[in-house]
């Protein structure tokens, strides 16, 4: 019955997703499977997208089924006890960038990696950063942006993190379009994902580690 | 710089407007600009296109930016390498890096498009159309204002050099059905100019023959 929801997702059948998570949790499917379901749905989009069937906002509607299922399984999920420590992770798009689909993909494989997660959405100044920092307390802060303009605004807001005497208090990755380890040295950052399964990594060995 | 030794390597989108000021005698090369679909293939192609061409040429001149870093890695063999020191060809039209942050500054939420891009028939609006075929109109038009619904603004770059009548219709009907706001914007020749005429200033990345293109050449 659980690939109906991979199916549904993958074809881009966002009601009848819904009610089929809906169908699952009324049937006491664990939220485990259902999320695992609608990440296999993902990988599907994705290959999809990659090889030209799919456009962008295919992929992005995808994306927001992804975190409307989150939504969904959270009130279950929050009755699992969790069994390893997690923290908390601030994730936003930088400033002068409005790109979010990898990030809301980031933001819903770290809510099913039981993280608590504060999303500032997009074209988020230095300034909003250093204030949820300072009132959310995050262990990490996930920096996004799809353009190479963007580069630069990581690398301001980090600056700014600095700036305020923050740095020390918290991780920070990078993600999105073409950054990689150049990037990440040119930002200041402390790494950069280059998937949103590499961002998780990051942050439960980050964690873990603090 | 000699015209006879210099070659210029552009993308379809950009190369009718560098052909007016290409000097006499220069060769000139056009590579499809939906090679942009794959960093990696358009780096390739690029490298490819410059292998090409050393044997000719003294100096290779690229008619792209950054472009999602595809130039980054790119090597000219016995050759100087020059690209203009931009993010992307939105910033070529506008005539500056700091013409395009400002209008980041005035709208982030920005679809940018130009006579050229419109053309090519392969901008998002042209796929709002299979997006009909595959799910209907109501639904194909919720998924394009839901991709869109960050965005607030679209702008045609004009450049000056064409008439664009049929753009403007084009632009107003597409930012109608979407939601946003239409804007003309004044766009600029001036790095069109320079890239084939000179001077070769602060505006332009120079890498020398066997160096690599990186990243921090364009900060």
């Amino acid at each position: 019955m659980s690939k109906k929801l991979v199916k549904a997702i993958a074809d881009m059948q966002e009601e009848s997703a819904l009610k089929q998570v809906n169908q699952m949790m009324a049937d006491k499917v664990e939220p485990a499977v259902i999320m695992d379901d609608a990440m296999e749905a993902m990988e599907i989009v994705g290959q999809r997208f990659e090889d030209g069937t799919y456009f962008l906002p295919e992929l992005m509607l995808a994306g927001e089924m992804m975190n409307q299922i989150t939504e969904q399984v959270k009130p279950e999920m929050a009755k699992t006890p969790v069994t390893e420590p997690k923290g908390k992770i601030l994730i936003g798009t930088v400033a002068g960038d409005i790109h979010d689909i990898g990030k809301n993909i980031v933001s819903f494989m770290l809510e099913v990696n039981r993280f608590e997660v504060l999303d500032l959405g997009v074209d988020v100044p230095p300034d909003k950063f250093l204030e949820a920092i300072r009132e959310f307390k995050p262990q990490v802060v996930a920096l996004s942006g799809f353009l190479t303009l963007a580069f630069d605004a990581m690398k301001e807001t980090i600056e700014a993190i600095q700036g305020a005497g923050l740095r020390d208090e918290v991780k920070i990755m990078i993600g999105g379009g073409q950054v990689n380890e150049e990037i990440n040295k040119y930002a200041g950052a402390d790494a950069y994902g280059k998937d949103a399964m590499a961002g998780v990594t990051l942050a439960k060995k980050w964690i873990v580690a603090k | 710089m000699s015209a006879e030794r210099t070659k210029i390597i552009a993308c379809s989108l950009v190369i009718e407007e560098i052909v007016p000021y290409l000097p006499s005698g220069m060769d000139c090369q056009t590579l499809d600009s939906e090679l942009h679909v794959n960093t990696d293939v358009l780096r390739r192609s690029l490298q490819e296109a410059i292998d090409a061409s050393t044997s000719s040429a003294e100096i290779i001149l690229l008619g792209y930016g950054l472009c999602s870093q595809a130039v980054v890695g790119l090597q000219a063999n016995g050759c100087t390498l020059v690209i203009p020191k931009v993010d992307d060809c939105i910033a070529l039209f506008l005539g500056s890096e700091e013409a395009y942050k400002a209008q980041f500054k005035v709208a982030p939420g920005t679809y940018y498009l130009t006579k050229s891009w419109i053309e090519s028939g392969r901008s998002i609006f042209d796929e709002y159309n299979i997006l009909v075929d595959r799910y209907g109109e109501s639904r194909a038009l919720s998924l394009m204002r839901n991709f869109l619904k960050h965005y607030t603004r679209l702008a045609l770059i004009n450049t000056g050099r064409h008439e664009l009548e049929f753009c403007r219709d084009y632009c107003l009907r597409t930012a109608d059905r979407f939601g946003l706001r239409y804007e003309e914007i004044p766009g600029s020749s001036s790095l069109f100019e320079r890239i084939v005429q000179g001077p070769h200033d602060n505006d332009f990345v120079i890498v020398q023959p066997n160096e690599i293109v990186t990243f921090r050449d364009f900060k």
